[in-house]
């Protein structure tokens, strides 16, 4: 072939790429005088409860195969496909249904793989109902701020506290981790605090709250690193056992978590361990570590457990029969909140354009999480020192919980995180 | 001095598992002159079937179904995926068994389910006194269990005629052949052993907290082992396994104190460090055997 047949291919061939999708399609004027663009049809859902209904169209990237945060992942898909069922069966959004099953993204946790699967689902999303993961949702920002891309992340970095198209939910690991060692100070009389934690904005944020706190209560202050895998906890249980904290705040994996709570106990260790929310998993109540985890070991959660009574919690309940409880389901449940009550102020606003839902976000002042977080969670319109949710919960385990933890302290906000000044993310 | 003795318990107990791990590596490198990355997967997958099988047949029938479920998978493997490709360049064969490990790993994370899963071994976190320090009883199970699987395995390779026959094979695989060595079930064997051995070393990593979907990671840490070792010994695996274990416990209990500046997680990296040692003073590593190429 020659050189100048190649070259006409492949500028063809970019040509028919640049054209792909429909990225930057004109807005129209769709049902009831609303404008549309990307990821809204006039035609049905693939799965509509009503033919006559047009169908808007949200992406989810999660982590759903062979990944580290699968068994989080799976069920906060899940949750969200039973969430936005139920939105449909309640008649939709604006004369539109939305559908979360067509475009179902697996990342591996790899944010190389996350962005390409971004690029191949954004022309035809609206919106992304999940990006799993904060290093991966970092590799689509700066597409997703180009493209007026509204997401709602599935991790608690206070990073997304500064983004405009991020709808974060609850407190992040910093404030967590905040009242986690308020809590420490107020009801165990702890003089020292090591942060254990993974490397990466999930560990580092939580680290920097436990920092940030010591500081501000004249604590002595320990920051140990330490690398994900069973195997490699020794150097975090060595500097556990040596140094004797009063209170370690844990950000790892489950099993990180047991390895470390149980051999520091067994090798004598006697302080207190609390764990942000990714550190649990019921299993741990059966696993050899599960004595010295009910006596050493609470739970910080951002929202309250799968057994709550609350109308979130009866309807995400209900609209799970049969599941095994877990908190992954809560956790996708409550994250789907703040996207149905932008989309809702889209439509108010007869623009469900991707910039029309951006707009909408940040006039959002309040998001109703039917009960699941506390009035005033959901101010999208404030700056991030104002919006900034600064309450938590604790746990502890529990056998004879569902999902193996029972509520020591509701909704609480600790002085130091009362009174911090959320300038940048506290990590940087 | 206890704290020493605790510290080499731990290390060697865990450099067991690496033992176990590298063991599998050299059996089928040995035999087919490829590195198997299928091994993470195979170790999962024991430890999943451990977690299953143990309430109803007891822990250690647990084990022996799974050693040898899981040998009959890695060998059904072998005759359906590689042997086809015998013959192809070793390279290709490696990349196909990184297709393998990922192929098993996510049908085993599917029966993982949402929650980590507990082997139900009985020994549980309980320490003992031993030599008078406090260990733990389980660390102590590996080494005694390694000790005698390697030295069943050396029995095997010394003794029986098949385990002749992988010698044979892994010497000169023309040669063995023209003595009526069926290599194919020489492939299929090591292949076997290493699928059993990895499914041991899971359930021993399970031992502490449970099994979750990222378990297999464990297995990389055999790679220094079978580099310090030397790729083509048996015995050299067993060092190699139990000097990473060691090394790696050692720096974690002493070089907060004389080295801080080191970094806190010197421990995790000190074994590749070894490793890079023993290559510049052994390029074949400390057993293994010198290759001579004419050209």
């Amino acid at each position: 072939m020659s050189g100048k047949r190649s070259a006409v291919i492949f500028v063809g061939v970019l040509l028919l790429a640049s054209c792909r999708g429909g990225d930057s399609a004109a807005p129209q004027e769709g049902a009831g005088g609303i404008k549309v663009d990307v990821g809204v049809t006039s035609e049905a859902c693939p799965e509509a409860k009503d033919k006559s209904k047009g169908c808007i169209y949200l992406g989810t990237i999660s982590d759903l195969t062979e990944g580290p945060f699968k068994t989080l992942a799976v069920p906060i898909t899940d949750a969200q496909k039973a969430f936005w069922k139920r939105v449909n069966d309640k008649g939709g959004i604006g004369g539109y249904e939305v559908d979360v099953t067509k475009y179902v993204k697996d990342n591996k946790y790899n944010p190389q793989i996350h962005n390409q699967v971004y690029q191949e689902i954004k022309g035809n999303v609206l919106a992304l109902t999940q990006t799993l993961g904060s290093p991966t949702t970092a590799a689509i920002l700066p597409d997703m701020k180009n493209t007026k891309m509204v997401a709602v992340p599935a991790s608690w970095t206070s990073l997304w506290g500064f983004e405009d198209g991020v709808l974060e939910s609850g407190a992040n690991y910093c404030v967590e981790s905040m009242n986690a060692v308020d809590h420490g100070v107020e009801k165990m009389g702890v003089k020292s605090v090591m942060a254990v934690h993974n490397p990466g904005d999930y560990g580092d944020d939580a680290a920097a709250g436990a920092k940030i706190a010591a500081e501000k209560r004249g604590l002595t202050f320990e920051n140990v690193t330490t690398t994900p895998g069973q195997d490699n906890q020794g150097g975090a249980i060595d500097a556990v056992v040596s140094k004797k904290p009063d209170l370690v705040i844990l950000t790892t994996g489950p099993t990180d978590a047991a390895v470390i709570i149980g051999q520091a106990a067994a090798r004598g260790f006697t302080g207190r361990f609390i764990g942000t929310s990714p550190t649990w998993n019921p299993g741990l109540l059966k696993s050899p570590a599960a004595p010295a985890i009910k006596a050493l070991y609470m739970q910080s959660a951002p929202w309250k457990s799968w057994s709550t009574e609350s109308v979130g919690h009866t309807a995400l309940r209900a609209a799970l029969p049969g599941v095994t409880p877990n908190d992954g389901y809560t956790a996708g449940w409550v994250w789907a909140y703040p996207l149905k009550a932008a989309l809702e102020k889209a439509v108010e606003n007869k623009d469900l354009t991707r910039a029309g839902v951006l707009a909408a976000v940040k006039q959002l002042t309040s998001v109703d999480y039917e009960g699941m977080l506390p009035s005033g969670a959901g101010n999208f319109s404030a700056s991030p020192q104002d919006a900034l949710f600064r309450q938590s919960t604790l746990y502890k385990p529990d056998d004879a919980s569902p999902t193996g933890v029972t509520l020591v302290e509701d909704f609480f906000t600790g002085s130091t995180a009362k009174d911090f000044k959320f300038e940048k993310p506290c990590y940087q | 001095m206890d704290e020493f003795l605790q510290s080499l318990i731990r290390g060697l107990g865990t450099g067991s598992i690496y033992s176990l791990l590298a063991l599998g590596f050299v059996i089928i490198y040995k035999s087919t002159q490829v590195i198997s990355f299928a091994q993470p997967a195979f170790m999962l997958a024991g430890a999943v079937l451990v977690s299953y099988l143990s309430p109803a047949v007891s822990f250690v029938g647990a084990v022996v179904v799974a050693a040898v479920v899981i040998a009959v998978l890695a060998l059904g493997v072998e005759r359906a995926v590689l042997r086809p490709m015998v013959g192809k360049p070793v390279f290709v064969v490696a990349i196909i068994t990184i297709g393998v490990d990922v192929v098993v790993r996510v049908v085993t994370n599917a029966f993982i389910g949402l929650d980590v899963r507990q082997v139900g071994d009985p020994w549980g976190l309980n320490t003992v006194s031993f030599l008078g320090a406090e260990v733990q009883e389980r660390y102590l199970v590996m080494i005694a269990t390694t000790a005698v699987v390697t030295a069943l395995l050396f029995l095997f390779f010394r003794y029986s005629r098949i385990g002749l026959a992988m010698r044979a094979v892994a010497y000169d695989q023309e040669v063995a052949l023209a003595q009526g060595v069926s290599v194919g079930s020489v492939f299929a064997l090591s292949w076997a052993l290493a699928g059993g051995l990895a499914a041991l070393a899971g359930v021993f990593v399970a031992t502490g907290a449970g099994v979750d979907q990222q378990l297999w990671i464990v297995a990389l840490k055999a790679l220094p082992a079978i580099i310090i070792g030397g790729l083509e010994s048996l015995g050299g695996a067993v060092v190699g396994g139990l000097t990473v274990g060691v090394v790696e416990s050692l720096f974690g209990t002493y070089q907060n104190d004389f080295a801080p500046w080191l970094g806190p997680n010197f421990g995790l990296v000190a074994p590749y460090a070894l490793m890079l040692l023993v290559l510049l003073v052994r390029p074949y590593g400390l057993f293994g055997k010198r290759e001579v190429e004419r050209l």
